[in-house]
């Protein structure tokens, strides 16, 4: 291996360590954001989504869809952002969403709780 | 080449991992804001070599800041680039509108977001 390869391979195996260290002290503050979501998707099927909760679901969908495919979890970006567009409509999800909506954050919450150490 | 980067970003985990990459990748100094009022001030003191902006914050957003920061001729010539997670082409279209260097995207991959920005701003 020359000098530039393990240099790189060096700066790959410390932003591996260094990404799992952030991905623990910010975990909590990412699940609350699909804690959002499943509130969220509950109001949609109790037909009561009010536009804070809307813009609150956008908000924290937008945050996860930057935030996730960072710590390697594309497909949660890739839903996430699936999640933004929907709640950035402006009339609220029917009802008959909610069940969809809320299976979708479920596999969003599986997702980061599954999620392995990338080092 | 050793640059000193700003990142403007309201969000603790992106501007922890933006931070780790161009201070562990590139060897860059990096000062840190939390939102646009603070990237104003901070840019003005510190005269970074490039300003990592993001655009969905509260209170003074990114073209918000954007604008602050090309009014005050300490930090006129700083180039800016945003960094956004909205990927809607309207969207794109209306940030590249607003006269910034480039455009990034998050998530961005922490191995390859200084290279990004060397491409964008033509560094060796």
């Amino acid at each position: 291996m020359g000098n530039q390869d393990q240099s790189a391979s060096q700066a790959d195996a410390a932003i591996s360590m260094a990404l799992d260290t952030l991905w623990a002290r910010h975990r909590s503050q990412i699940i609350e954001r699909v804690v959002v979501l499943e509130a969220a998707a509950s109001a949609v099927t109790a037909n009561n989504l009010s536009a804070s909760d809307r813009e609150a679901a956008q908000a924290a969908a937008h945050k996860l869809a930057g935030t996730l495919g960072m710590f390697n979890l594309m497909r949660g970006t890739v839903v996430a952002r699936e999640l933004e567009q929907i709640y950035s409509r402006e009339s609220a999800p029917p009802a008959a969403a909610g069940q969809r909506l809320a299976s979708t954050a479920a596999e969003l919450r599986t997702m980061i709780e599954n999620r392995k150490s990338s080092s | 080449m050793g640059r000193k980067i700003l990142i403007i970003d309201d969000e603790d985990d992106i501007r922890e991992v933006a931070s780790l990459s161009l201070e562990t990748v590139a060897g860059w100094e990096v000062i840190k804001a939390s939102s646009g009022a603070q990237g104003v001030s901070r840019a003005a003191e510190q005269r970074p070599d490039a300003i990592l902006l993001d655009v969905m914050m509260p209170g003074m957003d990114g073209p918000a800041t954007f604008r602050e920061l090309r009014k005050n001729p300490a930090t006129a010539a700083i180039p800016v680039l945003l960094l956004t997670a909205k990927v809607q082409g309207t969207d794109q279209r209306r940030f590249a509108d607003l006269g910034v260097e480039a455009v990034l995207f998050k998530p961005f991959d922490p191995l390859t977001l200084p290279t990004q920005i060397s491409r964008a701003l033509g560094w060796k």
